[in-house]
C-alpha cells in the first residue's frame, strides 16, 4: 500500500512524552475501573493489552479527555487531557463503538471530520485520508451499509484526516477481516515510522505482538506489566500450561513425554492424556517429535488453559 | 455557530419517517379547523380559534410534542448511539455545539408550527382579524424557541429526556399549574399564551392569558438562556462512559 505520510512537525514538546499518566484511578460508583496507573508513552506503537473489562477503554477515554480521572493526572502532549478541546487539533481518535452516521456516505463522513477540524482544503484532505485506508471504491456508499471492518477503516480515515501526531485507537481491528487487518497494521506501522505516537487497545495477544514495540498489560484495572513485548511474551509463555492430547497410545506417549525437560507432569485420563508444561514453546516442538520417534499418532492436541485471562492472572500474581 | 453541525443535524432530524410524523402532527390543527368550518358551530370563530384551536390544541399539544421530538433528538440521539464522540473529539467550543444543535432543532419546529398556526387560523377565522393571526404566530414561534432550549438541555442531562419532557408538559404544565396558580410562572405554555394575549387584539371574553405579556416575554428570555447555559456547562463536563 502506498501512503503519503509526512513526519509530524517537531515541537518544543518533543522531549516530553506524548502521554503521561500519574497515579490515575477511575471508578464508576463503587466499581474501580482503573486503579493507580502510571505510565508514559512516546513515539511509536504502544499496545494496551488486556481481557475484556480490564479497563483499557477507560484508560483510552481518560487520555482522549472523555472521562475525568477520579484521582491522579492525565497529560497529553504536555497539557491536561480533561476539558482541553484544543488538544483535538493534534489527536486522532478511533472509538470502539461501531456507530457512524448511517445516512452519510463514507466520503461525507470523512469530509465532516475535515470540516469540523476547519481544514483549509477539507475535500482534498478527506480524499487523501480515504486513499490512506484504501476505501476509495466504497466512499460513495452510505456507511449504514458498510461491514464492521469497512466502518473501522472509514473511522480511521476520519481520525487521520487532519494528520495528527497522536493517534488513539480503541479495539481498531474488531470486525476487520485478515486482509483488512494486515493493511491497517501496515499503515499504522508506516505512521509510527514517520514519528507519530500511536496507542491502541486490544484483547488479542497476536494483534499486539504483530504491531507493538511497547506493551502495557492491563488486568483488573491495574498495570500488570509494561515494556518490550518480547520480554512480556516470555513471561507469559513461562507460565505453566496444561495440554490435553488424544493419540493412538496415550499411555506410551505419556511415558515418553515425562522424560522431556519441558514437561513437569503427566496424567492419564479415561480417554486422553493431560500434560503440564513449564515451557509452552519447547513443549509444542517436543510433543510431535517424541510422538513421531515412538511411532505414535497424535489425533488432537489442545491447550487446556491458554485463555488470555489465565495468562493475565499469572502475570498479576508475579 | 457551526454550519457543519447545523447541516448534519438537520439531515438527522429530517429523516423520512420523522419528517412524515411531524408533518402529520402539524396537520392536525388544519384538519380540526376545516371540520370547524364545515360544522354548524355555536361559538364565534374568534372565540373558537382562541380557546379551542390555539389554546386547547396548538399550544397544549402540538407545540410541546413537536419541540419535544426535535429538541430531545437533536443532541440526544447522538449521545444515545455514541456518535457524539465524533463531535466531542474535535477542537470545537461546546457553546458552538449547543447553539448549532439548538438552531437545528428550532428551525424545523418553528417552521412547521408557524405554518400550522397560520393555515389553521386562517381557515378557522376567515379573512378577518389579522392581529390574532400575527399574535398567535409570533407567540408560537417564541414558545417553540423556549421549549427547544429546555428539551435540548434535558437531553444533555438525562438519557430519558423524552420521558422527562412528557412529564413536564403533561403533568407539570397540564395538571400542577392548574392546581397551584403560582406555578404558572414556570410554564412555557403560560408564557406562550401571555405573549399571544399581548399581541393579538382580542376581547377579554374571547381570550385571556393567566400571565401578562411583558413578564411572559422576560421569563421566556430568562428560561431560554438559562437552559442553554446549563446545557453548555453540562456538555463541557460531559463524560463518555465505557462498559465496565
Amino acid at each position: 500500500m502506498t501512503v503519503e505520510l509526512q513526519p509530524p512537525p517537531a515541537t518544543a514538546e518533543s522531549a516530553t512524552p506524548a502521554i503521561r499518566l500519574e497515579g490515575v484511578s477511575h471508578w464508576y460508583g463503587n466499581v474501580v475501573a482503573v486503579n493507580k496507573i502510571s505510565f508514559s508513552v512516546g513515539p511509536g506503537i504502544t499496545g494496551l493489552l488486556g481481557p475484556n473489562g480490564a479497563g483499557k477503554s477507560t484508560i483510552l477515554h481518560m487520555i482522549a479527555g472523555f472521562l475525568k480521572p477520579s484521582s491522579g493526572s492525565v497529560e497529553v502532549l504536555g497539557s491536561p487531557a480533561w476539558q482541553n478541546q484544543e488538544m483535538y487539533h493534534r489527536i486522532g481518535l478511533v472509538p470502539e463503538r461501531e456507530a457512524v452516521y448511517p445516512f452519510l456516505t463514507g466520503y461525507e463522513f470523512v469530509l465532516l471530520s475535515a470540516q469540523l477540524h476547519k481544514l483549509p482544503n477539507a475535500q482534498e484532505a478527506a480524499r487523501r485520508a480515504i486513499r490512506l485506508v484504501d476505501m476509495e471504491q466504497a466512499q460513495e456508499r452510505r456507511t449504514g451499509g458498510y461491514s464492521k471492518g469497512m466502518k473501522q477503516r472509514m473511522k480511521l480515515a476520519a481520525a487521520l484526516v487532519h494528520d495528527p501526531p497522536l493517534l488513539l485507537l480503541d479495539e481498531p481491528f474488531n470486525g476487520a477481516d485478515p486482509s483488512q487487518r494486515l493493511r491497517m497494521m501496515a499503515l499504522l506501522r508506516e505512521m509510527a515510522a514517520a514519528g507519530r505516537t500511536i496507542v491502541f487497545s486490544s484483547h488479542i495477544l497476536e494483534e499486539v505482538e504483530r504491531l507493538s514495540d511497547n506493551v502495557l498489560v492491563i488486568v483488573a484495572g491495574r498495570l500488570a506489566a509494561s515494556g518490550d513485548f518480547h520480554a512480556i511474551r516470555r513471561l507469559m509463555t513461562d507460565h505453566p500450561h496444561t495440554f490435553t492430547l488424544r493419540s493412538s497410545d496415550d499411555r506410551r506417549l505419556g511415558a515418553a513425554l515425562i522424560a522431556e525437560p519441558s514437561v513437569v507432569g503427566v496424567e492419564l485420563m479415561d480417554s486422553w492424556l493431560s500434560v503440564r508444561t513449564a515451557d509452552f514453546g519447547a513443549f509444542t516442538l517436543a510433543a510431535p517429535r517424541v510422538a513421531h520417534g515412538s511411532g505414535i499418532t497424535i489425533f488432537e492436541i489442545l491447550p487446556a488453559d491458554r485463555s488470555l485471562e489465565s495468562v493475565f492472572s499469572y502475570l498479576v500474581k508475579r | 455557530m457551526n454550519s457543519t453541525i447545523l447541516a448534519l443535524t438537520l439531515r438527522q432530524l429530517l429523516g423520512k419517517r420523522r419528517a412524515l410524523f411531524m408533518i402529520a402532527i402539524a396537520a392536525l390543527p388544519v384538519l380540526v379547523a376545516v371540520i370547524f368550518r364545515l360544522a354548524d358551530a355555536e361559538m364565534t370563530p374568534q372565540r373558537w380559534t382562541a380557546e379551542h384551536l390555539f389554546k386547547g390544541l396548538i399550544v397544549t399539544i402540538v407545540l410541546p410534542l413537536t419541540t419535544l421530538v426535535f429538541g430531545t433528538t437533536a443532541l440526544g440521539m447522538e449521545i444515545e448511539d455514541g456518535t457524539i464522540v465524533y463531535l466531542l473529539a474535535k477542537p470545537l467550543r461546546r457553546f458552538d455545539v449547543i447553539l448549532s444543535k439548538f438552531t437545528a432543532a428550532w428551525l424545523p419546529a418553528a417552521a412547521l408550527l408557524a405554518l400550522s398556526t397560520i393555515v389553521s387560523t386562517i381557515i378557522a377565522l376567515g379573512n378577518d382579524n389579522s392581529s390574532i393571526l400575527i399574535g398567535f404566530t409570533i407567540a408560537i414561534v417564541l414558545g417553540s424557541l423556549v421549549y427547544c432550549c429546555i428539551f435540548l438541555a434535558l437531553s444533555v442531562f438525562t438519557n430519558h429526556a423524552l420521558i422527562a419532557g412528557l412529564i413536564y408538559v403533561f403533568l407539570w404544565e397540564g395538571v400542577v399549574t392548574g392546581l397551584f396558580t403560582g406555578t404558572r410562572y414556570i410554564s412555557v405554555r403560560q408564557y406562550t399564551l401571555g405573549v399571544a394575549d399581548l399581541i393579538a387584539e382580542t376581547s377579554r371574553r374571547t381570550f385571556r392569558a393567566d400571565i401578562d405579556g411583558a413578564p411572559a416575554l422576560v421569563l421566556m428570555a430568562i428560561v431560554g438562556v438559562a437552559a442553554l447555559v446549563l446545557a453548555v456547562r453540562r456538555l463541557s463536563r460531559f463524560e463518555i462512559r465505557t462498559n465496565v
